[in-house]
């Protein structure tokens, strides 16, 4: 208790350094985070990149990720509360058009790295993206 | 006849109550702050209820987390939809872990406790969203890096409390 108000240092630098106890939390923390993203990223950065389409509990479908110079491809997903529209094209997945009140899944863009995920809360809808990022590009030359 | 409280205890009410409306201000403000990802927000509002813990106690920063989420929600029009119940679980569970490290913890500071705070609550939120709305573990694929952010967001929240509750106790 008298280490949370007995502050009597208030310059900035010694106000983010924290106690010994502050910083061994926070090195447990970061050590576990980088230990778990590694494993889930190994887990699903194999293979192809494909986009999975959730309601709920079920599957709804998986869909590869279109390359370079194919046809994108404009899904009607039916949610909780409606038709959420999700474009997949070169570019990676988004959902287009959203029967949500906070928009937050259309305003998240576009989505192509494995791991990345937009969920639709209000809709009960999830998409992920997994295997490995196909390129944005079609060729670099210098 | 209606006792009459104290004045300390208008006071002390009063000083709940200001707090209360900026913890409402900052779940407003960060509500349309542009998104940062899914569940993202940079936790200013249980900044307020780190405050309110080491000010007022335990039950005064309970209720100051219930009341911000339940009053804010109504504000940005999101009340008894997924959205506030997601947002309950992570107020609740940020200010339950505030109580437990500021009471169990020896040697840490409102840093330590802001961080444990800001983890807890990114974690309640894909535990609730995962057992109510869409039951997949893929969902959990997106909490490493947003578990990071949380850390930076919880260490700086957590500097910024220390400041103000050290001009606050100076002053009161």
């Amino acid at each position: 208790m008298a280490l949370l108000t007995r502050e009597s240092d208030h310059s900035m630098l010694m106000l983010l350094k924290g106690s010994k106890v502050d910083r061994l939390l926070l090195c447990v923390s970061l050590l576990a985070i980088v230990i778990s993203w590694f494993v889930i990223q190994s887990r699903i950065a194999a293979g192809p990149a494909v986009a999975e389409i959730y309601h709920g509990q079920v599957l709804l479908a998986t869909y590869p990720l279109p390359q370079p110079g194919e046809a994108a491809q404009r899904l009607h997903i039916e949610g909780e509360l409606g038709t959420s529209e999700v474009l997949l094209d070169q570019e990676g997945v988004r959902i287009v058009s959203s029967p949500c009140t906070t928009q937050h899944c259309v305003q998240s863009g576009v989505h192509r790295h494995a791991g990345d995920m937009i969920a639709c809360v209000p809709n009960r809808i999830l998409i992920t993206v997994r295997g490995k990022s196909a390129s944005t590009y079609d060729a670099i030359v210098e | 006849m209606i006792p009459r409280p104290s004045l300390s205890e208008l006071e002390r009410k009063g000083q709940w109550l200001a707090l209360l409306l900026l913890a409402i201000g900052l779940h407003v403000f960060e509500a349309a702050l542009p998104s940062l990802g899914p569940w993202f927000k940079p936790g200013l509002a249980n900044l307020v209820t780190l405050l309110v813990l080491v000010l007022m106690g335990p039950r005064a920063a309970i209720a100051l987390a219930i009341g911000r989420v339940v009053v804010g929600s109504f504000f940005i029009g999101t009340l008894f939809t997924p959205t506030f119940v997601v947002s309950m679980a992570g107020g609740l569970a940020a200010a339950m872990v505030m109580i437990m490290a500021w009471r169990c913890i020896p040697g840490i500071s409102l840093i330590g406790i802001s961080l444990l705070a800001a983890l807890a609550h990114m974690l309640a939120q894909f535990i609730t969203v995962e057992s109510l709305f869409i039951q997949q573990s893929a969902l959990y694929y997106a909490l490493p890096p947003l578990l990071l952010l949380s850390c930076i967001t919880g260490w700086i929240n957590g500097a910024l409390a220390r400041y103000i509750s050290a001009r606050l106790t100076d002053e009161l």
